[in-house]
């Protein structure tokens, strides 16, 4: 307990922190997180991604006894591409066509299979409604 | 009527501009009249920006569809009270809000400080009328909530989840938190402005900074409430941004809360302290750009809007101007007392600081990590809860046990040897514990027992202090220990209701975990008449009943409760089918247990035309401590905030000498 090196032992506390700030970047750019994509970006990929789109078409099926089906395609840009979307779990009170959802999973065999119960809807902001929605 | 109220926010703009102008004009001149002019000038804001308020709520209650705020937010149906929460339910009407806050706040310090404080006063007045600019600027150029329109036959209605009791306090919670954090923010800008870079700046913004920084917390507790009970998914935390937006800036509050005490008391700390309250005042500013931007995907989820350049464009301001005047002022703010030991109170804030802040900036990572990613990948990618869950395991368990451990080292130095003794007590009672809580499998979950056992250390130590310090006043002859425990915490309202608030943040701890890690759920269709079993509860489906409610046709399937036979009654889980809004929404079934704090909670998912529901069920234990945290939680903060006489004259004794420029 010396006396007067006490400054450089808060620097010690403070490099501390600077190596959990680095063991931070490490271990986030390493690849925890899950990309965020779009369908038309879909093709080729089959690790599990989070699939942000638009609801096409009449979603069919029960999401609890069995499979909801429903279809996506890219919110902005002009891609036509619609990706063929099964589904488990719980689905928002918003989700319904027209509307814009992220959901999580993979693709298998062209049909892009969700993580049980991830389905969200992206709501029209409560700041910024979208006028088309009335 | 709109013409009055887009008037009175040109007249607040341009009073909030002559207060910039004229108050820096006369703190640089040291003109004394012209300042009070400027003060004046920003008390007459605050009027003006009540008048705008009054003209839109007057315009909100008798649904004037001819605005388009009112329209895009009302209907004829929304009962009364939500008319009034719509006030600040859209992007115009809660920049209209923050507005009237800030003023309200900017009053409140000049009133009370402009004879005890004058010199500090003068350049704190520019600072807050600059962001008073900001905010009014933004409301008369750029989102207006006085936009007028062919008036419609009835209006679209406010979101089915905001209409929901906490939805009328949460955000007036968290308002008078994310702007009263404008107030340490604006004085430490004059302190540093004005070169008085002693510690009246802090002693003068405490109760400010207290008072943003329980609105915030208790805001967030509410915030929580209507996610448990509104959004219903079972959880009453996602980490999702808009969530984080709030949190961050109250654990930076809650760091230099703590640092300045060690400033107060020692005069170390003081180019950290700056930096907490630029930190804060930051991510304040930050949350609201995130969740007006729409630059990230959230649940909450907010379209893209151009109001959030202007708020990047305000922070980058911000934070560069306030680290631009901090570095010009280094040379003042040398400390004039070192860490003496790693074993002393100084050195414990100092562990306590560094954990929240790696807390805070942790969660910043996680929410700037999309973006980040977008920028440099091409690629957004999104970092889960499990990011977050393990970083607020990493710095959030060692921050419980500091909790009980360095409310009881003593200043400057510490002997391990008076630390043993004064940490026996509660040492045993947390290794008791733990063994007890391992006996009953709480091993299931590992962080679940550490948090219970460090818990159970901060308990016994709070205890053991309020014991303590109870005994030693009776001694002084305080006739019952009711009365020596009163006087206790009359005499020490800091020191005790630091300890309340402590005491709460274990509860609100030891609800996390019971409710995070030893939760059950089951989930299954049952037709009616069905029984579904779980974790000595038992549900029978009995009725499907449709009610027609105020604005919306309610749908709710009925179950029967039992718990080790004892009939419990019935709980009810449906859905809310909103007519103007065109929404259905999710109406959770919940029963509180008030004795074990255990909530049933119960989601009726889909019920198909048959009659038949697909229900997820949920145990949550303890999960009532949390709502009960805050209760504690407020009830500390008033004890630390209450005015105390005694404290008042130490200060003005110490800070006699006002108008010296510091020591420096």
């Amino acid at each position: 307990m010396a006396r007067k090196r006490s400054p450089a032992r808060l620097v010690i506390a403070l490099s501390v922190a600077a190596v959990l700030v680095v063991f931070l970047l490490y271990t986030s750019i390493a690849g925890r997180g899950t990309p965020m994509i779009q369908p038309s970006e879909l093709r080729g990929r089959t690790e599990i991604v989070s699939l942000a789109g638009h609801v096409v078409g009449t979603p069919s099926g029960n999401p609890h006894a069995g499979r909801l089906k429903f279809q996506l395609r890219d919110i902005r840009g002009g891609a036509r591409e619609k990706v063929t979307v099964l589904y488990r779990g719980s689905v928002p009170d918003l989700f319904r066509p027209g509307r814009d959802v992220v959901v999580d999973g993979q693709l298998r065999n062209g049909i892009f299979v969700a993580v049980p119960g991830s389905l969200i809807t992206k709501c029209p902001s409560k700041y910024a409604p979208d006028p088309q929605q009335t | 009527m709109p013409e009055l109220g887009r008037a009175a926010l040109v007249v607040t703009l341009g009073l909030a501009l002559y207060a910039l102008v004229a108050g820096a004009w006369a703190a640089s001149k040291r003109r004394r009249r012209l300042a009070q002019s400027a003060q004046n000038a920003l008390l007459a804001a605050f009027g003006t920006s009540l008048v705008a308020a009054a003209v839109l709520a007057v315009a909100l209650v008798r649904r004037d569809y001819s605005l388009v705020y009112v329209w895009q937010f009302t209907s004829s149906e929304l009962p009364l009270r939500y008319t009034i929460s719509s006030l600040w339910g859209g992007q115009a009407g809660s920049l209209l809000f923050w507005l009237v806050v800030l003023c309200g706040y900017s009053a409140a310090a000049i009133l009370l400080n402009r004879r005890s404080s004058r010199d500090l006063l003068a350049w704190t007045v520019p600072v807050l009328a600059a962001v008073a600019v900001f905010f009014s600027l933004l409301l008369v150029a750029v989102a207006s909530p006085f936009v007028t329109q062919v008036a419609p036959l009835d209006g679209r209605g406010l979101n089915p989840s905001l209409q929901n009791p906490y939805m009328l306090a949460h955000p007036i919670f968290l308002y008078l938190g994310y702007v009263g954090l404008t107030v340490p923010f604006a004085f430490a800008m004059g302190a540093l402005l004005s070169r008085r870079t002693d510690e009246r700046w802090i002693v003068v913004t405490r109760r400010a900074t207290l008072v943003a920084w329980t609105a915030l917390g208790v805001g967030q507790l509410l915030g929580s409430k209507w996610a448990y009970e509104e959004v219903g998914w079972g959880g009453f935390y996602a980490w999702d941004p808009v969530e984080n937006a709030a949190l961050m800036p109250w654990l930076a509050a809650t760091a230099y809360l703590h640092s300045v005490m060690v400033q107060e008391k020692r005069g170390m700390l003081r180019i950290w302290n700056v930096l907490l309250v630029i930190l804060a005042f930051a991510l304040s500013i930050f949350g609201t750009f995130l969740t007006r931007s729409g630059i990230l995907t959230s649940i909450h989820s907010f379209t893209q809007s151009s109001i959030g350049a202007w708020f990047l464009g305000f922070l980058t301001l911000t934070v560069a101007g306030s680290l631009a005047l901090l570095f010009s002022r280094l040379p003042l703010l040398r400390a004039r007392t070192r860490l003496e030991s790693l074993v002393s109170r100084e050195a414990t804030f100092l562990y306590n600081n560094l954990l929240l802040v790696a807390l805070c900036l942790t969660i910043l990572w996680g929410v700037v990590y999309p973006i980040l990613s977008e920028a440099v990948r091409g690629e957004g990618a999104n970092l889960g809860a499990g990011y977050y869950n393990f970083f607020l395991r990493v710095f959030g368990l060692p921050l419980l046990l500091l909790m009980g451990i360095g409310p009881l080292v003593a200043w400057r130095r510490a002997s391990w040897r008076s630390l043993g003794l004064t940490f026996l007590w509660p040492l045993g009672v947390a290794t008791a514990t733990g063994g007890v809580l391992l006996a009953l499998g709480a091993g299931s979950s590992i962080p679940g027992l550490i948090a219970y056992t460090f818990s159970a250390f901060v308990l016994a130590a709070i205890v053991l202090e309020f014991a303590r310090g109870t005994r030693a006043r009776r001694a002084l002859g305080d006739p019952t220990w009711l009365r020596a425990l009163t006087r206790l915490i009359g005499r020490n309202r800091r020191r005790y209701g630091g300890y309340l608030v402590h005491a709460s943040i274990v509860m609100l701890a030891i609800g996390i975990a019971g409710s995070s890690a030893y939760d059950s759920v089951r989930e299954g269709k049952l037709a009616r008449g069905d029984t579904i079993s779980i974790s000595g509860y038992r549900l029978q489906y009995r009725a499907l009943e449709e009610r027609a409610g105020p604005n919306a046709t309610e749908l709710r399937a009925v179950f029967g409760v039992e718990r080790n036979g004892d009939d419990l009654g019935t709980v009810a889980a449906g859905k809310n089918a909103y007519t103007a809004e065109r929404q259905v929404s999710n109406e959770v079934g919940l029963r509180h247990d008030y004795l074990t704090a255990e909530d049933l909670f119960v989601i009726a998912e889909q019920i198909d035309p048959d009659g038949s529901v697909y229900v997820r069920i949920f145990v949550k234990p303890l999960v009532n401590l949390l709502w009960l945290s805050g209760v504690l939680f407020l009830l500390g903060a008033l004890v630390t905030l209450w005015p105390d006489a005694r404290e008042q004259r130490r200060l003005a004794v110490r800070y006699s000498v006002a108008g010296v420029p510091s020591r420096s």
